[in-house]
């Protein structure tokens, strides 16, 4: 086997790739004319300018194929997720600590309940309607202004005691703290069939203690007048129902793992992979 | 002395030879010491790409360690994906490894199927055994032809010539003697070397030395290893190879920068350089490229060329000059007879390979007179046990001239050895270089007739002047000067065709001078051998082979300049070359211009010339440019009389041309040319090992037409790597694409690294090989041999146009099939920009979609996300595959078989692995709906058209652009 290879030095390989940029004898710029090179990127201009433009096309023409009101599929939105307010993630998912003498601890996640619930004021409901009945609210028509169907009205003062009306402080500073509890909201999704769906918080691991709870509304239920949801467009003030618990009997300086479960028929709450679905795991101290 | 050594050494019982035999180990080299093969193991663990993946893995366990550290939610996601990258390299080590030694292994298995044989006397039987087989104090007998099969001194010896080229370089043959003349072993002249080849005579001796012991194997021990060079393919891949980890280490590079400046933490930068090396990398490429070449392999050792060296498969399609020994490759490597001359005309013989009659006309009685000589004057004889075997392929004992005869005569008469018993012999004077004639007198079988038959053949100027009348149509006229005239008319004409011509005579003793009882004395020659009657002239040539004139035409088409060089005379070697091809009916050498124009050779204009026979003499005092421009100048070239070292240097012109050389050899001291050259070729049959070793590649059938399919198969895998390489490298895009935007844009992941790798190393991987399988394109074998320094395997063309057009579509086909899921589960393309942040936070549980669902399954829709860009990846692979099985030709002008598989495989294993897999979480494939098979289509078809369109601009318009 030959060798097919040459040694160049490095100054001849400068050398050579100066007569590939420019070759003053061919007046070949990069190896092509310079004519060239623009029919060439002209080409590509072109090329490009009319991929863009199927890109473009094609998207237009799937927005145009994509129901406004409601996605094509739910393939993964099967249950909903159940989230708590507030949030504060450690490194193995909700965590929340604080003491009680400093209120630096706590002031963040009173804070983080407050603005949550702006969205809960009477002003910010005053859209909404009054609902009464205990059922789904089934809207065939459009029956709200311009196109939009009606949504019902949840305020703060529903929460009572965790209303932060009456208890700006949501109950922290006596170690009986508010959790306000929400259910992701899934287009059309019909909880319970029939019956509310209710929050329920337990120990976890420790199943000799009770846990004392207060749930606001009563019960902790999710009034059915709140499903379905027909989505943005059709329910654009439409806001989330609440269930705010109060854990009463908390030890202080012991770490407990509290499990809140939506019950309800349609809410799946046992899947060991998804850790949200259907329930919040909280530890609490 | 000899006494004393047989009497020390018996030649005796087997046994005997056999308790030798092990003590001394087999007659043969110990070959040079291979790379151990860790070191090969290695070798492909950090070739290739391998490296740019154990970068990509390093990084993936560091980040893995920092987000150990600190503590992060998953980080054995990075430690999976680095595990698996340092798995996709070991994996293919190994099997890259495997390759090479299965191929590795059929040489070695190959190089025991056809072991030298020796002539041995033990137990005072004449035997064939192996080579390897002897041992010291065996008595072996050499004829001219034979190599030495281990260091011998003789003991008898007639005419023996050896050459010793390859111990000493002196090309001259050297006689050799029964006497001890020096001290020094090298220059006595009683000692014939192991290798070295016996030129002419025949000669007996014992075994001195064997195997490594001998002086050549003192020699080769000293001089192996001789460092492999790296042939075209290994280079073009290595160019494949730094272009694909330029673009990927530059893009890497700039995008690890873009994302600093775009205070993505560091990080997630290095996790981003891993997935664009990993997208960059086609990690399946290497290990096709090898099964590729390993199937073309496989083809062409059942065309009997066997490939050594997997990378010699593709060399062979870039060679441009073929230096091709005469004897064995072009000719069948057996003298056969020709023609003949008697009556006054000459008559032309079948010399096919597998001849079973000869139609020229027998009815003369003169022929009767000529076939009783050739079979009477013969001392060759069929080995017995051969009765079934075609005449032709029978083995005969005896020399090159008296085979050809022999089967002659037993093709025409049937039972020669019959013939001869019935015509019993009663003396014979056995052919020798002072007299030029072979005699012999018989009893004829005819029972009324007493007399006795001498008949003679020799040289015919001999035989003639022995003659003093000639047979003509039975009768015996008077040899006057017209038929002396039109005799020598005759042997001229013969001679000049490069033959080897015979005459043969007889003549019936008178019965009252030689009645039964005389006893005939062949050293006082108590008998006429004057005034015999001359009968015919027949001539003999090695003819060539039946195939090779196809062939070199061929391979002139395919611009490939044959070069003869031989050993031969050059009359013989430009008429084997006239006949052939090699030298072509219309172009003329200086020489024949000269006898046309009737001019002094030294006024004709060399230049006028096209075709020209170098005699090695005028070679040895050739300066360097001197050859060249021969080289340069003559598109036909002979070399006769050349010695192996010239054979060297004319390899080395070549190269200096700029030429891929093929070399093809036999002898060990063809194995310097044979290293030398770009490829070299041994002979399965007629090669030694020596030169096996050196070369690249066998012909197990000695065939030069073998050597044409080689270079079809060679230039066809060329092609068709290119055509792997192209439609691997296409998706690269498609998966590079996807980690821009999403640095971009910050839109969710469209594809997971270990996604990527299921896309290089699962669906792409059996289409690529079904590319090794395409058929030619129409013009693989008119076309010139490709320029090694212009046409490389990947062209910025070819990186350009895939990168650049056809990946470009892909993506934006995959894109589009990325926001079509979206967009039906709820996140429309507007909402998804820039979300990239808050989409990852797992503390984010609750993540609003454009219609104001809420969500924590991302994770999920990502995944079917990748599971979309996977799928119309493959489905656009599919058109890209379609697509590269012809590169002018358009689809509809050739099919492939093995294509469909490659297309059923891909879309097999595609939908095992999103709806088999689909729930297996590591994997991160989601059954997808089926809809969204279908959504990239129209891209895969609008692929198709415009690369159909290009295919019909490149056939419209050949040549521009």
């Amino acid at each position: 086997m030959a060798t097919l290879k040459e040694k160049k030095t490095c100054s001849e390989r400068m050398e050579d790739f100066r007569r590939f940029v420019w070759n003053p004898e061919t007046k070949l710029f990069m190896g092509r004319t310079l004519i060239n090179w623009v029919w060439i990127s002209l080409y590509y201009l072109a090329f490009y300018v009319v991929m863009s433009g199927i890109f473009a096309l094609s998207i237009y023409c799937l927005m145009r194929t994509v129901n406004p009101y409601e996605p094509d599929y739910q393939d993964h939105l099967k249950s909903p997720g159940v989230t708590l307010r507030p949030d504060v993630y450690g490194s193995r998912g909700l965590q929340i600590y604080y003491n009680i003498s400093d209120n630096k601890t706590w002031d963040g996640l009173v804070t983080t309940l407050q603005t949550f619930l702006t969205a809960y004021t009477p002003a910010a409901q005053h859209l909404n309607i009054n609902c009464t009945n205990d059922t789904y609210f089934f809207q065939d028509t459009f029956d709200g202004p311009n196109k939009t169907k009606l949504s019902c009205k949840f305020t703060s003062d529903m929460l009572q005691n965790c209303s932060g009306i009456t208890d700006p402080t949501f109950g922290f500073p006596e170690g009986k703290p508010c959790f306000i509890i929400k259910m992701n909201r899934i287009i059309n999704f019909l909880p319970g069939n029939g019956t509310a769906p209710r929050v329920n918080c337990t120990y976890v691991g420790d199943e000799s203690s009770l846990l004392e709870v207060d749930y606001y509304p009563v019960n902790g239920t999710f009034n059915l007048h709140y499903f379905p949801y027909y989505g943005k467009k059709a329910q654009p003030s439409y806001s989330n129902p609440l269930v705010a618990v109060k854990f009463l009997n908390i030890t202080r300086n012991v770490e407990h793992r509290i499990l809140c479960k939506v019950i309800g028929a349609g809410i799946i709450s046992d899947n060991v992979y998804d850790p949200y679905e259907g329930r919040t795991l909280l530890k609490n101290t | 002395p000899v006494q004393n050594m047989t009497s020390k050494f018996p030649s005796g019982p087997l046994a005997k030879a056999a308790q030798v035999l092990a003590r001394d180990g087999p007659n043969a080299l110990t070959p040079p010491k291979a790379t151990p093969e860790i070191v090969k193991f290695l070798k492909q663990m950090i070739g290739g790409f391998s490296i740019l993946l154990w970068i990509g893995a390093v990084f993936s366990w560091i980040s893995f360690g920092i987000q150990l550290a600190q503590g992060a939610e998953s980080p054995f996601d990075n430690l999976y994906l680095g595990v698996v990258l340092a798995l996709v390299v070991i994996l293919t080590g190994i099997f890259a490894y495997y390759q090479e030694a299965k191929s590795t292994n059929i040489m070695a298995s190959f190089s025991k199927m056809i072991p030298q044989q020796a002539l041995v006397i033990r137990d005072g039987e004449k035997k064939e055994l192996p080579a390897d087989q002897l041992v010291v104090g065996d008595i072996v007998e050499i004829k001219g032809g034979d190599r030495i099969p281990a260091d011998i001194r003789l003991i008898f010896a007639q005419g023996c010539k050896v050459d010793n080229s390859s111990l000493t370089g002196e090309s001259e043959p050297q006689s050799r003697s029964c006497d001890f003349t020096h001290e020094n072993p090298l220059e006595t002249k009683n000692i014939a070397f192991y290798s070295t080849t016996c030129v002419e005579g025949t000669a007996t001796g014992i075994v001195i030395n064997t195997g490594d012991r001998t002086i050549i194997g003192r020699i080769a021990s000293l001089t192996s290893g001789v460092g492999n060079e790296k042939t075209p393919i290994a280079i073009e891949i290595e160019h494949f190879v730094y272009l694909v980890a330029g673009v990927a280490i530059s893009i890497g590079v700039l995008f690890f920068i873009i994302s600093v400046s775009m205070r993505y933490k560091i990080l997630d930068s290095i996790i981003f350089l891993i997935g664009i090396i990993v997208a960059n990398v086609p990690e399946g490429l290497l290990a096709t490229v090898t099964v590729s070449l390993s199937l073309t392999a496989k083809r062409m050792a059942k065309k009997n060329c066997l490939v050594k060296n997997l990378e010699a498969v593709e060399t062979l399609g870039s060679t441009s000059v073929i230096c091709s020994d005469k004897t064995g490759t072009l000719t069948q490597n057996r003298m056969t007879v020709a023609h003949l001359w008697f009556d006054n005309q000459i008559y032309s013989a079948d010399t096919s390979e597998d001849q079973t009659t000869q139609p020229f006309d027998q009815s003369s009685p003169s022929w009767t007179a000529l076939s009783k000589i050739v079979t009477l004057c013969n001392r060759a004889e069929f080995r017995p046990g051969q009765e079934n075997l075609p005449i032709m392929k029978r083995v005969v004992v005896g020399d090159a001239s008296e085979t050809a005869l022999l089967k002659f005569a037993e093709v025409i008469l049937g039972d020669v050895m019959n013939i001869r018993a019935q015509n019993k012999k009663v003396a014979e004077i056995p052919f020798n270089s002072t007299n030029k004639f072979q005699l012999s007198i018989h009893k004829t079988d005819d029972p009324n007739d007493e007399r006795f038959l001498l008949v003679m053949k020799g040289a015919p100027e001999r035989i003639l002047e022995r003659c003093s009348t000639i047979m003509i149509n039975g009768k015996e006229e008077p040899l006057d000067s017209e038929k002396a005239e039109a005799f020598q008319t005759a042997y001229m004409e013969l001679g000049g065709m490069g033959e080897r011509v015979l005459g043969f005579c007889h003549l019936y003793l008178p019965e009252n001078e030689f009645p039964d009882t005389y006893s005939f004395d062949t050293d006082s020659m108590n008998f006429p051998t004057s005034n015999l009657c001359f009968v015919g002239l027949l001539s003999m040539i090695d003819p060539p082979r039946s195939t090779v004139p196809d062939a070199v035409s061929k391979c002139r088409s395919a611009g490939i300049k044959v070069i003869m060089v031989t050993g031969d005379h050059p009359i013989t070697a430009k008429a084997i070359a006239k006949s052939v091809g090699i030298i072509s009916a219309t172009s003329e050498t200086v020489e024949d211009i000269a006898k046309r124009l009737n001019i002094p050779v030294e006024q004709v204009n060399w230049r006028e010339a096209t075709a020209a026979v170098v005699n090695g003499m005028e070679l040895k005092d050739m300066s360097s440019q001197q050859l060249d421009e021969i080289l340069c100048n003559h598109s036909e070239i002979v070399f006769a009389r050349t010695s192996p070292q010239q054979k060297l240097i004319i390899v080395e012109g070549c190269q200096r041309q700029g030429a891929v050389v093929a070399v093809t050899g036999d002898g060990v001291n063809d194995s310097p040319a044979l290293k030398k050259a770009d490829i070299g070729i041994a002979m399965g049959i007629a090669g030694s090992d020596a030169a096996k070793n050196a070369a690249d590649m066998v012909l197990l059938d000695d065939n030069f037409a073998s050597i044409v399919t080689g270079v079809e198969e060679g230039r066809l895998i060329f092609d068709n790597l290119k055509k792997t390489i192209a439609y691997t490298l296409t998706k690269n895009i498609a998966e590079l694409c996807p980690f821009l935007i999403y640095i971009i844009a910050s839109i969710p992941l469209p594809i997971g690294t270990i996604t990527i790798l299921f896309i290089d190393l699962g669906t792409d991987i059996i289409p690529s090989v079904a590319l090794a399988y395409e058929k030619a394109e129409s013009d693989i074998m008119n076309r010139r041999p490709r320029n090694k320094r212009k046409d490389r395997l990947v062209n910025e063309q070819l990186a350009i146009y895939s990168y650049l057009q056809i990946g470009i579509m892909q993506s934006v086909g995959a894109f589009v099939t990325y926001f079509t899921v979206y967009a039906e589960q709820g996140f429309l393309p507007s909402t998804l920009l820039g979300v990239r942040v808050n989409w990852e936070n797992n503390a984010i549980n609750d993540f609003e979609d454009s219609y104001g669902q809420e969500w924590y399954q991302r994770t999920y829709l990502q995944w079917t996300g990748y599971t979309a860009f996977f799928v119309s990846i493959t489905i656009q692979q599919v058109a890209d595959l379609i697509i590269r099985k012809t590169r002018r030709n358009s689809i509809f002008q050739q099919g492939n078989k093995v294509i469909w598989v490659g297309i059923f495989s891909q879309i097999g294993i595609a939908l095992i692995l999103t709806y088999g897999l689909g729930h297996v979480t590591a994997l991160n494939f989601t059954p997808l709906r089926f809809q969204y098979w279908f959504v990239a289509v129209p891209f895969a078809i609008l692929i198709w058209v415009y690369d159909e369109v290009r295919k019909l601009f490149i056939r419209r318009y050949p040549g521009s652009k």
